[in-house]
């Protein structure tokens, strides 16, 4: 786990040291001018979407619109997040089943692509590339072209109306890029470490659990993030396979919470902002193992 | 695929030139990695439980015409004659080319931000951190959230970009951004591009991270200048990661269905109508899942020629590394 | 309309003379009244003459019904069972005291038969199809569905659906319109019973009108008025005139566009003639021509509707409406009661403005046009499916006793309270039709646009027809990628493709 903090290598960039010290580089200050309207093209639509939820039904459709409302209102808040109306209830169960059914998505993800990508990497068995290749082109389907079959099929299976039947099919959806991702990673890792360890007496299992696994931790926390991101976001399937109200995940709460709200946009703005938080967060406190998940696994030189 | 396997080719007895002893021979080899399989076997077995049904299921529909008063069990085998209605359907090429509009717009955008922010973010300096977690964001915001927001800023009556672009008297009217032919494909292309630069970036910042830093130094103490240094040295180094970037934006973008799905649902008047969105509606909006399938079976041939160069670029130097 | 309700005390013999004039056919014009109100009476069964606002007045309160009675002569009280049940029930977009029926609507039913043990699920309109479909066609569909009338006859065609009418649960078709009876009916057997039968009106912002130097108190009588009105708003006042809405694949569309079409001597197919055989392709004649014309010097030329009516639903009308920013839409007499619930619900200065938005609330007619004044006949059936189709089989008890339950007077009134007229013809002579009556503001008016109701046809393809072709035909002129006359034509090409694949 010695690589885990930010090195500080890092610093090194195809602008170096010496650049630095011209204070009026002229690139320097087309990257920040660049990084200054990038900023505000990727943070607007965020603000303006907190900035709406805080509204009264009334102040979103003023034209011109009150940049800044007058009267703001934690009222859409309050609604979304208070077990006591039925809209609340409503929204924390499909705010709970999403991170159900995306734990286990991510959970069952890591479970099976770990010994996949490890033995994509590791061993030679024949059709080994061949199952790989396979792998990796699930992510060629278009996911909607399935919608009906895999509705029939699930019924054949009895999951319609299930989580299951999600947590089955975002299942596959975040594999490919998992076992690609950890597979690079255990690429990388010497072959030599196992094998040092298995001389001093382990089983193979065991040199795989305590000298592969804390070394591809990154990786596997970046797939971890990675399938729960997916899981959570996805709709159309939701849409599709879950009936019940208690069973419906957020994306497909969210719409509905739409269709029949009309254009109580602030409640709409709400809910895409409590949506959006628990993920964000996510995302900010994991993004280092990202980032370096990404060098080692998927960017082999 | 077609890919052969290089381990089968390994140890082939020297004398054996008949067919039967090289079958039993893999089949052995088979049975010696038989523990081996057991590895890959949940995640093989998920797939294909997932996928083989589906992908015969629309193949072998898409022979039948399902017209929307038959059940689907009275189904007409009308041979490939769907594919010839696919083929031929005005809706199909304005579909098709909106799709590549989409499709190579979004990606072109999205990868060019994202590398640039990479190479801005790329060294030391205070809020960094800050900085790439925000710009991060949008890639994690759910697509549906998404949608709803910037259909929201977009809104042709309240929008606040229109509201903007009056108070700042570039226009009269507020613009009109989902509601006209014109400027639909470029507003979703906007929102695309929102939600997937900070992966091209994150992706393109990991492959910077590759680009040995004595080279850089090497080549400004022989006189390069900072665009010399970029084209030299970085291009070369992150080309591989640029492929796969580029085309993993590719198969995502082919594959979109939700933003445009909730933005517009394909309009007005088909006017940002691609391919899958098109599926769809002809799938459950006009309940033609013959012809649906169709069009999928004609999409996943397209798909398979592009999953070659996908697998080749995901698979790069793996055989070097463990030939 | 005034000229029937003039004719309210006549109202009962014409009615009868009325029934044999037109079943004879050539002695319509020997009845007396416009031989285009005859025409729809024809399709929808509502006697013009006879269903005046006065005569409802008149029958409400005056027979008394014993729903437990008439249930359990169906299905026993200690009948133990389960069933599915999906409907469009009240949204949030919905006023409050539908919440409060739908809740009434589950606890009488669970008093009256508690050893059902009940699975609903309140989809929303749009949604609902779509989300059917697959489920039949995955053997996962519910026992019993309360469908839009446009939608049944398509799962009906593809025998999907059992074989089930009013005998089923003891009532008879007498019952119900004759119209709404037709959108049940496919091949001559029954596959529904009706639930509620609707129609709209225009609202409108009376101090709008004022501050355009319109008469606030009368709405537009002809469509070519309106499409004036909207424009006078716009340039008087800068607010939106006319609620368009232009969406497609969603149901608002047609129950807005179908009347202008209809009213102009238009329409999709002959559904708006006499005798209509469903044949004949209507969307590309003069008429239908003259009608999306309107609607283009509406969006594009004068620019007085919302721009935004190519993605909005009608729900997306309230808002601008109840904060003063649109002039009159087409919509259901619960839209008064939103209205009011939205004002409750307003504070500050919001309130003052929606406060007055309530107060100039005013509601009228459908504009006419040059053939009829039209409204779609809306509404809608519980069918029961099949039970091959049905997730854990049929329990046709269970699907008896909730329908028996829900189109009987009592519920069929409750349910449609504020938005529409009870499916079962008796729920008009019951005293909730009464406290209806008296309660509910413009409720009246709704119902005096009965006679001029439209069903949508009775074809399988309806679906398509209303919901994507017809609204597609409408975008492509708004967004001028075609000339009116290449919309309509492309429309007709594809309704006729459509109608011949049969």
């Amino acid at each position: 786990m010695s690589g885990e903090a930010p090195s500080p290598s890092s610093g090194r960039g195809w602008v170096s040291e010496g650049v630095r010290k011209r204070k009026r580089d002229p690139w320097r200050i087309a990257g920040n001018v660049f990084l200054t309207v990038l900023i505000i093209f990727a943070a607007l639509p965020m603000v303006w979407m907190f900035i709406t939820s805080i509204k009264s039904q009334f102040a979103a459709v003023q034209y011109p619109p009150e940049w800044f409302p007058r009267s703001p209102t934690l009222d859409e808040y309050r609604r979304l997040l208070l077990p006591t109306s039925e809209v609340g209830r409503d929204f924390l169960r499909y705010m709970f089943n999403s991170i159900w059914v995306s734990f286990a998505t991510t959970v069952l993800g890591v479970v099976v692509a770990v010994p996949a990508a490890y033995a994509f990497s590791r061993f030679r068995f024949p059709g080994r590339n061949l199952l790989f290749y396979s792998v990796l082109l699930r992510n060629m389907f278009p996911a909607v072209v399935f919608l009906m079959p895999l509705f029939i099929m699930m019924r054949w299976m009895g999951l319609v109306n299930t989580q299951f039947s999600l947590i089955l099919t975002y299942l596959t959806f975040g594999l490919p890029l998992s076992i690609w991702l950890l597979k690079g990673f255990y690429d990388n890792i010497p072959v030599q470490l196992e094998q040092a360890a298995r001389i001093d007496g382990a089983t193979r299992f065991q040199a795989f659990i305590y000298i592969v696994m804390p070394l591809s931790s990154p990786g596997i926390i970046a797939t971890a993030i990675y399938s729960f991101i997916m899981a959570w976001n996805e709709y159309v399937y939701a849409l599709t396979f879950i009936n019940d109200k208690s069973r419906l995940t957020l994306p497909v709460g969210l719409q509905r919470f739409f269709a029949e709200y009309a254009t109580n946009w602030p409640g709409l703005m709400a809910a895409s902002f409590i949506m959006s938080v628990p993920v964000v967060v996510m995302f900010l406190i994991l993004q280092k193992y990202f980032v370096k998940a990404l060098t080692e696994g998927a960017v082999k030189s | 695929m077609t890919l052969a396997t290089p381990t089968t080719t390994i140890r082939k007895p020297a004398s054996a030139g008949a067919v039967r002893p090289r079958k039993l021979n893999i089949l052995q080899r088979i049975w010696k990695h038989r523990h081996d399989y057991l590895y890959v076997l949940p995640s093989i077995g998920v797939m294909l439980l997932v996928i083989a049904y589906p992908v015969y299921y629309t193949v072998y529909l898409s022979f039948f015409n399902t017209p929307p008063n038959l059940a689907l069990e009275d189904k007409i085998y009308v041979g490939l004659d769907n594919y010839w209605r696919v083929i031929t359907a005005e809706s199909v090429h304005e579909a098709t080319w909106n799709t590549w509009v989409w499709t190579l717009w979004s990606t072109f955008l999205a990868f060019v931000i994202g590398f640039a922010a990479a190479l801005a973010l790329n060294h030391e300096f205070r809020g960094r951190g800050l900085l790439r977690g925000t710009l991060l964001v949008p890639y994690v915001i759910s697509a549906v959230a998404a949608a709803y927001i910037w259909r929201w800023i977009f809104h042709s009556d309240f929008g606040v970009v229109g509201a903007i672009s009056v108070a700042l008297g570039i226009t009269e009217r507020p613009i009109n951004f989902l509601d006209n032919v014109d400027i639909v494909m470029p507003s979703l292309i906007a929102v695309n591009v929102w939600k997937e630069f900070p992966f091209a970036m994150i992706m393109m910042l990991a492959g910077l991270q590759t680009v040995p830093e004595q080279l850089l130094r090497a080549a400004q103490v022989d006189g390069a200048n900072a665009w010399q240094r970029f084209w030299h040295v970085t291009v070369p180094h992150v080309k591989g990661v640029t492929l796969v970037t580029v085309l993993l934006l590719l198969v995502t973008n082919l594959n979109s269905f939700t933003i445009p799905y909730i933005m517009t649902g394909g309009g007005p008047a088909g006017a940002s109508e691609i391919w899958i969105t098109h599926i769809y509606q002809i799938a459950f909006g006009r309940i033609r899942f013959g012809l649906a399938s169709a069009y999928s079976v004609i999409l996943f041939v397209i798909m398979m020629g592009m999953g070659y160069f996908y697998v080749r670029a995901l698979t790069r130097g793996d055989d070097r590394s463990h030939g | 309309m005034s000229k029937s309700k003039d004719d309210g005390i006549l109202s009962r013999p014409l009615g009868r003379r009325q029934f044999m004039a037109y079943t004879a056919g050539a002695g319509v014009a020997a009845a007396g009244l416009s031989s285009t109100a005859l025409a729809q009476a024809s399709k929808t069964g509502v006697d013009p003459a006879k269903w005046t606002a006065a005569y409802i007045k008149s029958i409400a309160g005056t027979e008394t019904y014993d729903t437990a009675a008439e249930c359990y002569k169906v299905v026993p009280k200690d009948y133990k069972g389960r069933l599915t049940y999906w409907y469009f029930g009240p949204t949030q977009a919905s006023p409050q005291i539908e919440h409060d029926l739908d809740k009434q609507f589950w606890d009488a039913f669970k008093a009256m038969y508690p050893n059902i043990q009940v699975t609903a699920l309140n989809l929303n309109y749009n949604e609902m199809i779509d989300k059917l479909r697959t489920s039949a066609i995955g053997k996962a569909a519910p026992m019993v569905v309360r469908l839009p009338i446009l939608a049944g006859v398509e799962f009906a065609a593809k025998g999907q659906l059992m074989e089930f009418g009013p005998e089923s649960v003891g009532y008879s078709k007498d019952e119900f319109w004759p119209g709404a009876m037709k959108s049940v009916t496919w091949k001559g057997k029954t596959y529904g019973v009706p639930t509620n039968n609707e129609t709209m009106a225009l609202i409108w912002n009376a101090a709008l009108f004022k501050a355009a130097g319109l008469d606030p108190e009368s709405p537009p009588a002809t469509w070519d008025d309106l499409v004036a009105y909207s424009k006078a708003i716009k340039d008087k006042t800068g607010k939106n005139g006319y609620g368009m809405v232009a969406r497609v694949n969603a149901g608002n569309t047609p129950f807005r566009f179908m009347p202008q079409l209809w009213a102009f001597g238009g329409g999709a197919l002959d559904e708006a003639e006499e005798n209509p055989t469903y044949k004949s392709i209507f969307v590309n004649n003069d008429a239908s021509k003259k009608a999306l014309q309107a609607s283009y010097d509406m969006y594009v030329r004068d620019k007085s509707v919302p721009t935004s009516a190519l993605t909005n639903t009608q729900n997306e009308n309230q808002d601008p409406f109840i904060a003063g920013n649109l002039g009159m839409m087409i919509a259901h007499p619960s839209e008064y009661a939103v209205m009011l619930d939205r004002a409750k619900k307003a504070t500050g200065e919001d309130k003052k403005v929606a406060d007055e938005v309530v107060a100039n609330m005013r509601y009228g007619l459908i504009p006419k046009g040059a053939a009829r004044r039209a409204v779609v006949f809306g509404g809608s059936n519980a069918h029961v499916f099949r039970p091959d189709l049905v997730d854990g089989g049929l329990d046709v008890n269970a699907a008896k006793a909730i329908i028996a339950f829900a189109t009987g007077p009592e519920w069929s009134t409750k349910m449609a309270w504020v938005s529409s007229n009870p499916g079962n013809l008796r729920g008009f002579k019951t005293k909730w039709m009464k406290e209806r009556l008296e309660t509910i503001k413009f409720l009246d008016v709704t119902t005096s646009m009965l006679p001029n109701g439209i069903p949508f046809p009775v074809v399988p393809q309806a679906t398509e027809i209303m919901n994507i072709i017809v609204p597609n035909m409408l975008q492509n002129v708004l967004t001028q990628k075609m000339t009116v006359a290449a919309a309509a034509d492309t429309a007709a090409k594809q309704i006729k493709e459509l109608m011949n694949e049969l």
